[in-house]
């Protein structure tokens, strides 16, 4: 199901009666769009957060937009500098290629953004040549820190600006076999 | 009981304005940018209120139906 649906449908019945008529709906439309995870820690947590809360942040991605480029910028001027922005995951939704992005945080930044501890979660696994039917948003979550686990044992940038409290917690989102190396 | 003059605008994101045309545009425009990398012009904030509107007012839809 569409994490930004559900919510939808889950608040309709919470609407203000001061306004009868029903509110028109707005969302991003483009082909492709980009799913932002804005991650923290706390303490010995990894938290999620955004914006308008730990619900995926979807963004517009225009035809001559560089998709890094855009989560970059936007996660500057609205949140605060990352200290990392990583693609990890691409499928498609929405009527739209999405492709997923972990951005690292430092947690001066959260404010009064409203966060959730992440919890770990099952991959959707796809078949040899087919993608999994239904992907839910913590599989994303878990793809995307599988992968910064992967990254900070193999990319020295990640390695290096990503800060040591990160590694232990991490390590733990690596496969058994790979656990020993690095 | 129906206000003509107030609308209201809710991004799938969570994010709601209530307002006069002017500003639920305005405020919707600005949102989408800052938010959501969206250049959405006023035509299109003001073709997705007033479809809303007539497609949820009772009276079109029992003359409709």
């Amino acid at each position: 199901m569409n994490p930004s649906l559900g919510y939808l449908r889950g608040r309709l019945g919470d609407y203000d009666d001061r306004v009868s008529r029903a509110p028109a709906g707005w969302d991003v439309d483009s082909p492709v769009q980009a799913e932002v995870f804005v991650v923290w820690l706390d303490g010995d947590r990894l938290q999620l957060t955004g914006p308008d809360g730990p619900q995926p942040w979807i963004l517009q991605l225009g035809a001559t937009e560089h998709p890094v480029e855009v989560v970059d910028r936007i996660v500057r001027e609205v949140v605060g500098p990352p200290i990392l922005v990583h693609s990890t995951s691409w499928r498609r939704d929405r009527d739209a290629v999405i492709l997923s992005f972990v951005v690292v945080i430092d947690g001066g930044l959260v404010g009064a953004m409203a966060s959730v501890p992440i919890e770990r979660a099952e991959l959707a696994r796809s078949e040899a040549t087919v993608a999994p039917r239904d992907i839910a948003v913590s599989a994303v979550v878990e793809h995307g820190l599988r992968h910064l686990a992967w990254l900070v044992q193999d990319d020295p940038v990640v390695a290096a600006d990503l800060p040591a409290p990160w590694r232990p917690l991490l390590a733990a989102y690596l496969p058994e076999p790979f656990r020993s190396l690095g | 009981m129906d206000d003509p003059t107030t609308f209201t605008n809710r991004c799938a994101c969570g994010w709601e304005i209530t307002g006069s045309e002017d500003e639920v545009v305005d405020a919707t425009i600005d949102h989408g940018r800052r938010i959501h990398n969206m250049e959405a012009t006023r035509g299109q904030v003001l073709a997705a209120l007033h479809d809303r509107a007539v497609r949820s007012d009772p009276v079109s839809e029992a003359a409709a139906g």
